[in-house]
């Protein structure tokens, strides 16, 4: 096949299955998963760092406003731009969209840990949005220099 | 080669159009420069033209002891980075990704040999108790290294890493910044010659430290 006979197929097909992703789901609400979650093994117990991806299946927006652990003290969302962190009070989760928190972007910062979480056991949190009920994870912590891309 | 181009252009493509035709707010998330980098021949290193300068810091390492990089570190390949403890994502990934890839693919002397240094861009919260505690965690031959901010500012501009003083945000908590990139100097030059960015994985280093240590490219 020739290269554009090949994306002309990919196009079709995705488009047909987008509208029938969107389609008739215009007005309905938040339909939110998790995926993807971990934590690196932490160097101490002072602080760490979290990572997850919520999908909103829904045609309404939402909002992550929130995020709290048995597992610690404090967690805060924070984005980071050129070495930069900062601190944000709410994430947007878009309709039909994902709020991706992934190492070098956002992250979740795990404050005042209990212990130092170690490869293989999980962390509990809870997700609070502004409109639909709260979500809970269980975080699976990994090695130091895990990688999703890699998987290890 | 063929078929994977279009393997990887029909996904593109894929990805774009989702996005698009679901309302455009999450375009900035989108997913298309996570499978860029994959896809990418040159991998994460990049090797200068005009190599660099060893910087001329003279610091205090976690002994509490004064540390002259240039005279310390001369004639054993060194890898140098910006950061501090306070960061959660980052810095304990970039210095763990090394710690990991010489204990993998370097030989005991070949370890012995290389210097890893770790210059805080928090000097206020890395004194060198705490800096020698955080990097013992990681890997107890790493040089840590702490003194006047403007020194290690200067240091850090030197090869070409922008890194500002800490501050405070607006709930009164204390916000640092840490360098974007790990800069490699030559065993045989002391000049720096390759640089790492933060996307380079453990498996990076791992391929190319090996090189690395004897000062060839990656």
């Amino acid at each position: 096949m020739s290269r554009p006979a090949v994306l002309a197929a990919a196009a079709a097909l995705t488009g047909a299955l987008a509208l029938t992703g969107c389609s008739g789901s215009g007005t309905s609400k938040a339909e939110l998963s998790v995926s993807g979650s971990y934590m690196p093994q932490p160097v101490s117990a002072d602080m760490a760092a979290g990572f997850l991806t919520i999908t909103n299946k829904g045609g309404t927006k939402d909002e992550l406003t929130s995020v709290s652990s048995d597992a610690a003290g404090q967690v805060t969302m924070h984005s980071t731009m050129g070495g930069e962190m900062r601190e944000h009070s709410s994430f947007a989760i878009p309709a039909h969209g994902r709020l991706v928190f992934r190492s070098g972007g956002n992250h979740l910062m795990f404050e005042q840990l209990r212990h130092r979480p170690r490869q293989g056991q999980t962390v509990e949190l809870k997700l609070t949005f502004a409109k639909s009920g709260p979500l809970t994870v269980e975080m699976p912590v990994k090695s130091a220099t895990y990688h999703p891309t890699t998987g290890h | 080669m063929r078929k994977k181009t279009f393997a990887a252009a029909a996904l593109l493509a894929a990805a774009t159009l989702t996005l698009s035709a679901c309302g455009g707010q999450e375009s900035d998330r989108s997913p298309v420069s996570s499978l860029s980098q994959e896809s990418g021949s040159s991998g994460p290193a990049t090797v200068l033209d005009q190599p660099w300068d060893k910087p001329g810091l003279v610091l205090t390492d976690t002994h509490g002891k004064k540390y002259d990089l240039r005279k310390e570190t001369q004639g054993h390949p060194t890898l140098l980075y910006f950061g501090y403890t306070h960061c959660p994502d980052i810095c304990p990934t970039t210095m763990s990704n090394i710690a990991v890839a010489a204990q993998k693919s370097l030989t005991p002397a070949q370890r012995d040999d290389l210097r890893v240094v770790f210059v805080t861009t928090d000097p206020g919260r890395d004194t060198p108790a705490a800096l020698g505690s955080w990097l013992k965690g990681i890997d107890p031959r790493f040089i840590g290294l702490t003194g006047d901010f403007k020194t290690v500012q200067a240091g850090a501009r030197s090869v070409g890493i922008t890194v500002e003083p800490t501050t405070k945000d607006k709930n009164g908590k204390l916000v640092s910044v840490h360098g974007t990139q790990v800069v490699v100097f030559s065993p045989k030059t002391n000049a720096g010659y390759v640089l790492y960015g933060e996307n380079a994985t453990v498996d990076d280093y791992i391929k190319d430290l090996p090189k690395l240590v004897k000062g060839a490219k990656p």
